[in-house]
């Protein structure tokens, strides 16, 4: 249906569709010139090809991330969208006339107005001609997002994109059962109905408790698993101990709370004005004071003998962000200076049965792999960190020749990951999770990472329901 | 076509009325069938309890097969054989955990798997048992135990082939024991040299997908050539498969599968079952082909069919059968000529003009699937027929066999028991009840069932399998 849908809206406009059938030699080129490629692989890192048009990161800021249900309550995914967009436009200073569109990502989409991008454009009363699209990926989709614009803009579609994500759990919408609107749809769109038609409806809506709605949860849609379980299986199958997902939620906490204790944040924060009056200034997640001995006293929450709680977990968030993305001569005639650019991106899935967060393990490798690199050369890695079941046996997989050999068809495992340049600042266990804010999230933070300790290269990497990964390598530009 | 029984049991208040009245009544358990086509993980989340690793050659491939195939092994042994598990426990997170048989904590076996190979003499098949008899209250329903050994032709000294044989008589016994939990038990004959194609056999044999396959030895060789990788899901793209006799029953039951694993199949049946069999062939998106395999040009008409639709042919299934059951006193020649054309002089020329000539129909690493059956092994009355012919299919496979072997092409037969067709609901209710209880299983099988066995045979990961004859006949009384 999306299929249908998404040639329907091309074929609505002639122009877009005549561009497209000029590209599309050149698109079907690429291929080709790939494969050339990959026969001379051998080559250093260095020489591997980019694109003739560089789309660079310019700036990025997000909403403080809150617990869901609480201070950001009133705001749904569309205001919160509007809080970063606003928070980007005021922080950079851009001329809007420049911006060509917006790409949002989304996972909980407002049911009534699903492509969030052109609400935000709309709201913040943007020029007319700023387009905009909504993509759904998961968790991935805000990183979607972000390579999305790059590629229209390396494409040569753009000059100017913003691109980000949003989500507020706080107002998910809970589904009426189908069999309720299929059962009045009739009545409502139909014609001739009866007063009998009516009754025959009623009749049909019994018993009651089959026509209330159904409570949203974050269950994998093949197979009925709640993400947590599948990290307690992941954490099992692994043999990723208790003490370890502690340990490693301690340091996400700890880490997060000295950057925002340095003011590490204080540039990629933007203060918001809820609709009530009050002013949310900083992420209200982060346990500072946490311990592991505090970590290890709270109950399992998906198993009884289990070993993942809600200390070890990412929390339900309310929270946006969103970057500027331009390509390089644009951003340098308008007079920026760019941060980073992304040397590759690389998705990928793994069966949702098995492993469902297992997915980055196998974007990571890819994506390195298209930059010409090695794990080694990383100087920072940044995994969005669902659960430390799941980013704990990631890693495993990645320092591991047998998953190498066997699953990646390699020699060598992909290789270990210095905790010292690993998550850095924390990650979505302290942070907080508001699903699609956070690919864009971690783009900011790795490009001005990059700038402010002076590295070069940044790996990426998220996992998404449905056994999904997606991976990135931003590189610093100067 | 119901089974009264099978359907009382399948309920369990009935069941455990039965049960704690003690009633004189067949309680067969209802066999759990895979459902849908072949995934990545068969053996999902499986128990399965493994042993005999430290003497036997085979650790490394029963560990890569049971970890890939999504099982948790549990081991019985020393340090050795954890060694064979963590390489590919870590790959595909499987880490293999030790048995313990006596405590609470095991859990219900899917399967038992041993590996019997390093077997040599009689006084070491005491290992067997030290394996299975505590395990033995453990196996879940619908459990399969999987023995590993070598081929007593194929050893060395006496006493090993002594030791070897043995295993045949053991697992032929344990089918019996386990059959009325739904339980399976097989034994699998490793040729030297062949055993990384065991994994996929033993894959097979643990899943949902041999519900209907008991009590028996499989023999694995490496005389057929390598087939090169093997896919899991939609292993039969791009594959072209005859089937004669698709319009119903068991033949229908096959290309359905074969059509979901992406096969194109050709549905051949005779011209008076024009209507079902295009009504098959129009639900599984294949072609038609309207013909009587006992006419005089029907090799020739097929080969040129399949030449001029599809270039050549993969998979080709006989199963078009009749049966014309008559003492053989009574039997007028006709009758006598009917079934031996079409049951097996119909398969021998179909098949010869489908291999012959420089540029064979059947193409490289091809499959050729007879149809004999469980009567042409042990004989039956009435059917001097019917069994000469079955049982002249498994000499022909036999000696097909070798002579195709080179050009990677496995040539099997397989020989159903009682399954449940229009046919058999046809016979007298005693028989029919005697036909269905005299079996491991105590129950009839499914046309699926032959479909699953016939489907598993076309796949790549069977080119371990040549010459043989598999029963699918849930461990049926006679019948060797």
């Amino acid at each position: 249906m999306t299929d249908n849908d998404s040639k329907n809206s091309s074929s609505a406009k002639p122009s877009a569709r005549r561009a497209a059938s000029k590209k599309a030699p050149a698109r079907k080129k690429a291929p080709a010139k790939k494969k050339k490629k990959a026969a001379t692989r051998k080559a250093p890192a260095v020489q591997v090809k980019g694109p003739s048009r560089r789309a660079v990161v310019v700036a990025g800021v997000r909403t403080p991330f809150v617990r869901a249900f609480g201070s950001m309550l009133r705001m749904d995914t569309i205001d919160l969208g509007v809080a970063a967009t606003g928070s980007l436009l005021d922080k950079t200073q851009i001329d809007c006339e420049e911006i060509d569109g917006i790409v949002w990502g989304g996972v909980v989409l407002p049911g009534l107005a699903p492509n969030i991008a052109r609400e935000i454009a709309l709201d913040l009363k943007l020029p007319s001609h700023v387009e905009g699209m909504t993509v759904t990926r998961a968790c991935a989709s805000g990183l979607q997002a972000v390579t999305l614009a790059a590629a229209a803009i390396e494409r040569g579609d753009a000059d100017v994109m913003i691109a980000g994500g949003s989500d507020s759990t706080s107002n998910g919408e809970l589904k009426l059962p189908q069999k309720v609107v299929q059962t009045l749809g009739p009545l409502a769109f139909g014609k001739g109905t009866t007063p009998m038609d009516y009754v025959a409806a009623l009749a049909q809506l019994m018993p009651l408790s089959s026509v209330l709605p159904t409570m949203p949860k974050i269950a994998e849609r093949s197979t009925g698993q709640v993400m947590g379980e599948a990290a307690e299986e992941m954490a099992q199958r692994n043999q990723v101990t208790r003490e370890a997902q502690d340990r490693f939620a301690e340091q996400s906490h700890h880490r997060a709370a000295a950057a925002v204790a340095e003011g590490r944040f204080a540039d990629e924060v933007a203060p918001l004005q809820t609709p009530a009056g009050k002013w949310v200034h900083q992420d209200e997640i982060i346990r500072g004071d946490t311990s592991f001995e505090k970590l290890s006293k709270l109950r399992p929450v998906f198993a009884k003998q289990g070993s993942v709680t809600a200390g070890n977990s990412s929390a339900l968030t309310d929270g946006a962000s969103a970057v500027l993305v331009m390509s390089e001569e644009k951003a340098r005639a308008l007079g920026y200076t760019p941060k980073a650019a992304f040397r590759s991106w690389a998705y990928s899935a793994v069966d949702p049965a098995d492993q469902l967060l297992l997915g980055p393990a196998l974007a990571m490798p890819k994506a390195l792999e298209r930059a010409g690199m090695q794990l080694a050369d990383a100087d920072f890695v940044d995994m969005h960190e669902a659960f430390a079941a799941q980013v704990l046996s990631v890693v495993h997989a990645l320092g591991s020749k047998a998953f190498a050999e066997q699953r990646l068809g390699r020699s060598e495992a992909v290789g270990e990951i210095d905790p010292a340049c690993f998550n850095v600042h924390g990650g979505s266990i302290a942070l907080g999770h508001p699903f699609a804010a956070t690919g864009a999230r971690m783009v900011t933070t790795m490009a001005n990472e990059l700038v402010l300790r002076d590295q070069e290269t940044a790996l990426l990497g998220i996992c998404a329901a449905g056994g999904l990964g997606a991976a990135a390598v931003l590189e610093r530009l100067n | 076509m119901s089974d009264v029984f099978l359907d009382l049991s399948a309920n369990p208040q009935a069941k455990a009325l039965v049960k704690s009245l003690g009633l004189p009544i067949p309680m067969p358990e209802p066999l759990k069938r895979a459902r849908g086509v072949y995934v990545e993980r068969p053996l999902m989340d499986y128990s399965v309890a493994v042993g005999g690793l430290d003497s036997g050659a085979l650790g490394a491939e029963i560990a890569q097969a049971l970890t890939q195939a999504g099982a948790n092994p549990l081991l019985a042994g020393d340090e050795s054989s954890f060694a064979y598990f963590e390489g590919p426990g870590e790959a595909w997170a499987r880490p293999a955990r030790a048995l313990s048989a006596e405590s609470d904590q095991c859990p219900r076996l899917q399967g038992l798997v041993f590996d019997a190979t390093g077997i040599a003499d009689p006084k070491a098949l005491r290992a067997l048992y030290d394996f299975f008899h505590p395990l033995m209250g453990k196996v879940a329903r619908s459990g399969r135990i999987v023995v590993i050994g070598r081929e007593p032709s194929a050893t060395e000294s006496r006493e090993a082939q002594a030791a070897s044989a043995a295993l045949e008589g053991f697992i032929r016994s344990a089918a019996k024991e386990v059959g009325k939990r739904g339980a399976t038990a097989q034994l699998v004959w490793v040729e030297d040299g062949a055993e990384a194609r065991v994994a996929p056999v033993l894959t097979w044999l643990l899943s949902s997908r041999s519900a209907f396959v008991t009590g028996q030895p499989i023999r694995v060789s490496s005389s057929v050539r390598d087939n090169g990788p093997h896919r899991v899901a939609r292993s039969l793209d791009q594959k072209v498969v005859l089937i004669t006799g698709a319009a119903r029953g068991i033949g229908k039951a096959t290309a359905e599968i074969m059509a979901a694993e992406g096969a194109h199949v050709v549905v051949l049946d005779r011209p008076a079952d024009d209507e079902p069999a295009s009504r098959v062939a129009r639900a599984i998106g294949g072609s038609l082909l309207l013909c009587d395999v006992s006419a005089e040009d029907a090799p020739e008409r097929i080969c040129e069919y399949l030449q001029a639709e599809f270039g050549g042919v993969d998979v080709v299934v006989h199963n078009a059968g009749v049966t014309r059951d008559k003492t053989l006193k009574k039997m007028k020649p006709e009758v006598w000529d009917q079934a031996l054309d079409i049951n097996l002089d119909a398969v021998v020329r179909i098949t010869e003009a489908l291999v012959s000539g420089p540029q064979p129909t059947l193409r490289e690493n091809g499959r050729v699937i007879c149809l004999s059956s469980v009567a042409g092994i042990a004989g039956n009355m009435g059917q001097t027929n019917y069994a000469a012919s079955k049982s002249g299919v498994i000499g022909y496979i036999r000696s097909l066999a070798p002579a195709v072997a080179d050009r990677g092409v496995t040539v099997n037969a397989i020989a159903p028991g009682f399954i449940e067709t229009r046919l058999t609901n046809a016979m007298p209710v005693m028989i029919r009840e005697a036909a269905r209880r005299l079996s491991a299983l105590g129950q009839g099988g499914k046309p699926r069932d032959i479909g699953e066995a016939i489907m598993f045979l076309s796949t790549s990961g069977s080119d371990g399998i040549t010459g043989a004859t598999l029963r699918v006949c849930g461990g049926a009384l006679v019948g060797a």
